[in-house]
C-alpha cells in the first residue's frame, strides 16, 4: 500500500462497536474482587489436586503448600485485573476495534457520578482521588499496627502479643507505611495535580495510569493477609535466611512487593513522558514549577531502583516456595546479595518519599509569604545532586553486616557529600521565607513543622552515616527514630501540608482549618514526645524490633507510648476534618490562595480535560512580591555616588 | 503565572547591575543596620551556645547503662560531641531564621490572599555562595573526621600493627562468637577450647572475636565495648576491641532473629588476668603461652 497524501482530507474515525465503553461497561471493583477471588480459589483447588499435600520430590523435601499459595495470590491478582477490566484493552487492539472518541470519554468516567471512582477511570482526576483515599487508608491501617506496636512496647511489665505476631506487626507496619509514603504525594498530587500544573489534559498514558492505580490496589490484599496466615517475622526489610522460617503468610508480602513494583515502574515511565512531553506551550524547563521538578526525580528514582527490590523479591519466593537457594546460605546462597539488592532500592525510596513532600512545600510557601521561590536553579541542582547521589549510598544500610569492612570509607563519604544537595533545598526554603510576611494557614505551617523534623533527621542522620558511631547505633532505637523524622516527620508531615493546599482544588471544598490545625499540632508536638523519647531509648542502648528489653529503657518507652497514642488521636481529627470538610466543607473558589501555578487558573471543580484552551505559559509561576525597597535605597546610593563622581571629573 | 500573559518574560527584565556600587564595608554596615538583623544575628548565637550542649546530653544518655568501657567506645562518644558542636550552626540558622519569621517580618491572618506582597528576592549571591561554602566545609570535615576515626577504630579492631609483634605486648585472645536462635555462646579456641554462654575476658587483652551464626542473621553488640558485627550463617565475619574497665557488660542482638530475638542477651564479664587464668582452669582449659 502507498501512502497519498491529501490536502486537507479528513482523517478516517474508526467504526463505534456498540455502546461507548464496551466491555468495561460491566467491569467494576465488584467483578475484579470476585473475578479474582474466583480465580484464586480456583488455583488452590485445582492445584491442590494436581499436587496433593505431603507430595516429595527427589530430595524429600516436601513441595506443594507454598507453591500453591504463590500461585492463589498471583492468581487473585491476574484474576482481579481481568475482572477490572485492564486487558480489555489490547484485546480490543486484537479485535481490531480502535478506541473512538466516546469510548474513550466513557472511559475518563464522562457522565458516570460517583461510580466512576470504582471503575477502571482513566480520567487523571478520578486516579488521583482514588490514589488520595488508598494513601489514607493504608495510613491508617498502618497507624493502628504503630498503635499495636507502642501498646506492646509501652506495657513494660508483660507480653501482650505472643511475639511471633508482634514480629509479623512490625513487619506489616514498616511495609504498609513505606507503600503509603511513596504514594501518598506522588500518587494523589501527581496524578492529579501535575498534569493540571504543566497545562496538560490528562497524563501522557490514560490507561497505564488506570493500571497502577489497579495493580497497587491488587497488591494490598496479600500483603494486609500476611497477618492471618502467619505473618513477615521479619521486620520490613525481611532479610534472608529468617523470611524462610516464617509460614505462608510471606508469599503474600512477596507478591505484594513485586505486584506493587510492577504498578511504580508504570506509574513512574507515566509521570516522565507527560512531564518530558506533555508541558504547556511556553514552559520551558526553567518555568516549570518545582514540584513537577520533584515527582520528576522521585519517578526518575522509583523507575530505576525499585526492580532491584523486585528481584530480591522474586529471588526470596523462588527460594521460599520452590527450593532454590539464592540467599541461604547453608546450600550455597548468600544472605549479603539479599542485602544488597534490598538496599539498592532501599536507600532510594527514602527520597522517593521525602522529595515530592519536599517540591510540594516549596511551591506552597511561595504562596503563603507572597514571594518568588529563592533561587530556583539550586533547587532543582539540589533534586538533581540528591537523585545522583542518592544511587551510590545504599551501603551504609550496611557497615555492620561485615560484608566489606573497607566499603565504610567509600560509602561514609558518598553519605556525607548527599548533605550538600540536601543543603540546597534547605537554603531555598529558609531564603524563601527570609523577609516574608507569612499569611499563617494551615499548609504554611506544616512547612515549619515539617523544616523542623527535617532539620532534627538530617543530623541525627549524619551521626548515622559515620561508621564508628553507627557501630553503637545501628539497629538501636535512635534509627527507628531518625527514619521516623524523615519519613513521618518530612515525608508524612509535609504530605498533610501538601493535601491542605490542593484540598479546594482536588474536593470543590475548603478545608475545615480550625478542627485541621488542632489535629496537625497535636500529631506535631506528639511525634515530637513520641520519637524525642525513642532517641534517648536508642542511646541508653535498646535494640529496636524487641517486645521486652530491660527495666533502663522503661521510662523512655513509656513516654513514647503516651506521645503515640496522641499522635493517634491527633491524626483522627486531622482524618475527621478531612471527610467532614469532603462531604459538607464550605463550596471552594476555584482559586482561594491567590496562587499563580496553572492549576488554580483553571474551574473547581476540575472539567472533564482540565483546560477550555490549552494555556501559554509565558514567564514561570513565582513572580510574587515587591522590588526590595533595601536594594531601592542601594541603587539610589549608587546613583548618587555615581553623581558625585561624575561631578568630581 | 497567568493563561495569557503578555508581560515579558522574568530574567530579562531584571534591573542591570549597579555600575557603582556602594563600597563592600558600606554595604555591610548597612545591612547591619537594618532592623531584622541583628535579632537574628543575636539568635543565631544563642541559639549555638543552646545546641551544643545537647552534645553532652546525647553522651549522657549512652553512659546511663555504664561508661565506656574500651577506647573504641571512648572515641565513638567524641566523635558524636564533635558532631553535634559542627552541626550546631545549622540547626541554629535553621531554627533563628523560622522562629524569627513567624514574629519578626510582619504576619497576615484572615481567609483572603494578602494584598501585602513580600520583598521579590529571587537569588543572593553572597548568600548562596557562603551557604554552599559553609555547607561543604562542614561536609567535608565531617567526612574526613570519620575516615580518620574509621582508621583508628579498625586498627584498635583488628589490630592493624599486630598486637603480637610488639615487643612486651599482651597475647591477644581469639574468641569465637556463634549466634543461634536465641543464644550466644563462645568457644577459646587458644584455651583448650572451652566454651561457655557468658563471656569471660581478661582486662587491657586485645579480644578477637571470629563471629558467625548457625542458622539466620545475628548481629553481635557488646554495648558500653562500642563494638558490633553482623553474624551471618556461612560467613565468618571479624572485629575486635581491648576492654579497659573491670565489670559486667550487655551483650544484645541487634538483628531481628526470630521469635525470641527480645531475649536474646548474655553478658561480657571483664575481669583480672588472674581471675581469668583460674576461670580458665576452672572451666578445664589451658593456658597457652
Amino acid at each position: 500500500m502507498t501512502a497519498v497524501i491529501h490536502e486537507q482530507q479528513a482523517v478516517p474515525q474508526p467504526k463505534q462497536h456498540g455502546k461507548p465503553g464496551g466491555f468495561l461497561r460491566h467491569t467494576n471493583i465488584v467483578t475484579g474482587v470476585l473475578l479474582g477471588v474466583i480465580l484464586a480459589v480456583a488455583t488452590y483447588v485445582i492445584g491442590g489436586l494436581l499436587v496433593p499435600w505431603g507430595t516429595e520430590d527427589s530430595n524429600f523435601a516436601q513441595v506443594g503448600q507454598e507453591a500453591l499459595i504463590a500461585a492463589t495470590y498471583a492468581a487473585w491478582v491476574i484474576g482481579f485485573m481481568i475482572g477490572i477490566g485492564a486487558f480489555a484493552g489490547p484485546i480490543r487492539w486484537w479485535l481490531g476495534h480502535d478506541l473512538t472518541h466516546a469510548d474513550a470519554e466513557y472511559m475518563a468516567g464522562k457522565d458516570q457520578g460517583k461510580w466512576k471512582y470504582w471503575k477502571y477511570t482513566t480520567d487523571h482526576k478520578v486516579v488521583g482521588i482514588q490514589y488520595l483515599v488508598m494513601a489514607m487508608a493504608l495510613l491508617g491501617f498502618g497507624g493502628l499496627l504503630a498503635m499495636l506496636i507502642r501498646t506492646e512496647l509501652g506495657v513494660t511489665w508483660a507480653e501482650v502479643f505472643d511475639p511471633n505476631f508482634y514480629n509479623s506487626i512490625i513487619g506489616t507496619h514498616g511495609i504498609v507505611m513505606v507503600i503509603a509514603m511513596i504514594i501518598v504525594v506522588a500518587g494523589p498530587l501527581g496524578n492529579f495535580i501535575m498534569p493540571l500544573m504543566i497545562g496538560a489534559r490528562d497524563m501522557a498514558f490514560p490507561r497505564l495510569n488506570a493500571l497502577s492505580f489497579w495493580l497497587l490496589f491488587a497488591a494490598v490484599p496479600p500483603l494486609a493477609s500476611n497477618l492471618l496466615l502467619g505473618g513477615i517475622r521479619d521486620g520490613w526489610t525481611v532479610y534472608q535466611p529468617l523470611g524462610t522460617q516464617a509460614p505462608v503468610g510471606m508469599i503474600g508480602y512477596q507478591i505484594c512487593i513485586i505486584t506493587f513494583a510492577f504498578s511504580t515502574g508504570i506509574a513512574g515511565v507515566n509521570l516522565i513522558t507527560t512531564i518530558v512531553t506533555m508541558r504547556a506551550r511556553g514552559m520551558t524547563w526553567n518555568r516549570v514549577p518545582i514540584f513537577v521538578i520533584g515527582i520528576l526525580a522521585a519517578a526518575i528514582m522509583g523507575l530505576v531502583w525499585f526492580p532491584m527490590y523486585q528481584y530480591s523479591q522474586v529471588l526470596a519466593l523462588s527460594d521460599f516456595a520452590f527450593q532454590s537457594s539464592f540467599f541461604i546460605p547453608q546450600n550455597g546462597g548468600s544472605v549479603w546479595l539479599y542485602e544488597n539488592l534490598f538496599w539498592l532500592l532501599g536507600h532510594p525510596e527514602v527520597y522517593v518519599i521525602v522529595i515530592p513532600a519536599t517540591a510540594a512545600l516549596l511551591e506552597l510557601m511561595v504562596v503563603f509569604l507572597r514571594k518568588p521561590l529563592f533561587s530556583y536553579k539550586i533547587a532543582v541542582a539540589g533534586f538533581a545532586g540528591v537523585v545522583g547521589i542518592s544511587s551510590l549510598v545504599w551501603v551504609h544500610h550496611m557497615y555492620m553486616t561485615g560484608w566489606s569492612p573497607a566499603a565504610g570509607y567509600p560509602f561514609m563519604l558518598s553519605t556525607e557529600l548527599i548533605s550538600i544537595p540536601f543543603g540546597f533545598l534547605v537554603l531555598v526554603m529558609l531564603g524563601t521565607i527570609w523577609r516574608g510576611k507569612v499569611w499563617t494557614r494551615l499548609p504554611m505551617m506544616c512547612v515549619y513543622a515539617m523544616i523542623w523534623n527535617k532539620i532534627i533527621g538530617g543530623i541525627t542522620g549524619v551521626y548515622l552515616s559515620d561508621v564508628p558511631v553507627d557501630q553503637y547505633m545501628h539497629g538501636s532505637m535512635f534509627v527507628v527514630a531518625h527514619f521516623h523524622f524523615m519519613l513521618m516527620g518530612a515525608g508524612l508531615f509535609g504530605a498533610m501540608g501538601a493535601i491542605a493546599y490542593w484540598f479546594p482544588k482536588m474536593t470543590g471544598r475548603m478545608l475545615n482549618e480550625r478542627i485541621g490545625s488542632i489535629g496537625f499540632w497535636l500529631s506535631f508536638f506528639a511525634f515530637q514526645l513520641t520519637f524525642g523519647s525513642m532517641f534517648v531509648a536508642g542511646l541508653q542502648g535498646q535494640p529496636r524490633r524487641v517486645l521486652q528489653f530491660d527495666n533502663a529503657f522503661n521510662v523512655s518507652n513509656w513516654l513514647s507510648t503516651i506521645g503515640a497514642y496522641l499522635i493517634g488521636v491527633g491524626m483522627l481529627i486531622f482524618l475527621y476534618a478531612i471527610i467532614t470538610s469532603w462531604r459538607s466543607g464550605q463550596v471552594a473558589p476555584s482559586n482561594p490562595w491567590g496562587a499563580k501555578t496553572l492549576e488554580w487558573q483553571t474551574a473547581t471543580p476540575v472539567p472533564l480535560e482540565n483546560f477550555p484552551v490549552l494555556p501559554v505559559v509565558t514567564s514561570d509561576p513565582y513572580d510574587y512580591g515587591v522590588p526590595d525597597p533595601y536594594l531601592a535605597i542601594e541603587k539610589k546610593l549608587s546613583d548618587e555616588n555615581q553623581d558625585v563622581t561624575a561631578g568630581a571629573r | 503565572m497567568s493563561i495569557v500573559d503578555d508581560r515579558p518574560a522574568a530574567g530579562s527584565d531584571q534591573p542591570e547591575e549597579p555600575t557603582n556600587r556602594p563600597d563592600v564595608t558600606y554595604r555591610l554596615r548597612e545591612w547591619l543596620s537594618r532592623p531584622y538583623v541583628r535579632p537574628i544575628l543575636t539568635m543565631f548565637v544563642v541559639f549555638c551556645l543552646l545546641v551544643i550542649p545537647i552534645g553532652w546530653l546525647v553522651v549522657f544518655f549512652m553512659n546511663m547503662s555504664g561508661a565506656p568501657a574500651s577506647d573504641i567506645m571512648s572515641e565513638i562518644e567524641k566523635t558524636i560531641l564533635v558532631f553535634t558542636i559542627v552541626s550546631a550552626p545549622l540547626m541554629a540558622i535553621t531554627l533563628t531564621i523560622i522562629i524569627y519569621s513567624l514574629v519578626g517580618w510582619g504576619r497576615v491572618t484572615g481567609d483572603e490572599p494578602p494584598m501585602q506582597e513580600s520583598p521579590a528576592i529571587r537569588s543572593n549571591a553572597i548568600g548562596t555562595y557562603l551557604w554552599i561554602g559553609a555547607t561543604s566545609l562542614l561536609a567535608a570535615f565531617l567526612v574526613i573526621w570519620g575516615l580518620v576515626e574509621l582508621a583508628t577504630i579498625t586498627a584498635s579492631s583488628y589490630g592493624s600493627v599486630s598486637a603480637n609483634q610488639q615487643p612486651n605486648a599482651v597475647k591477644p585472645i581469639d574468641v569465637n562468637v556463634t549466634g543461634q536462635q536465641w543464644l550466644w555462646s563462645f568457644e577459646y579456641p587458644d584455651q583448650g577450647k572451652i566454651s561457655n554462654e557468658v563471656l569471660v575476658v581478661p582486662i587491657n587483652t586485645p579480644i578477637y572475636f571470629n563471629v558467625t551464626s548457625v542458622d539466620v542473621i545475628h548481629s553481635f553488640w557488646v554495648v558500653e565495648l562500642g563494638i558490633k558485627i553482623d553474624a551471618n550463617p556461612g560467613a565468618i565475619t571479624n572485629t575486635g576491641v581491648t576492654p579497659n574497665k573491670l565489670g559486667n557488660f550487655n551483650i544484645r542482638c541487634a538483628e531481628l532473629c526470630g521469635m525470641h530475638h527480645a531475649y536474646m542477651e548474655t553478658q561480657i564479664q571483664v575481669v583480672t588476668q588472674d581471675q581469668f587464668d583460674s576461670w580458665v582452669r576452672e572451666m578445664g582449659g589451658k593456658r597457652t603461652v
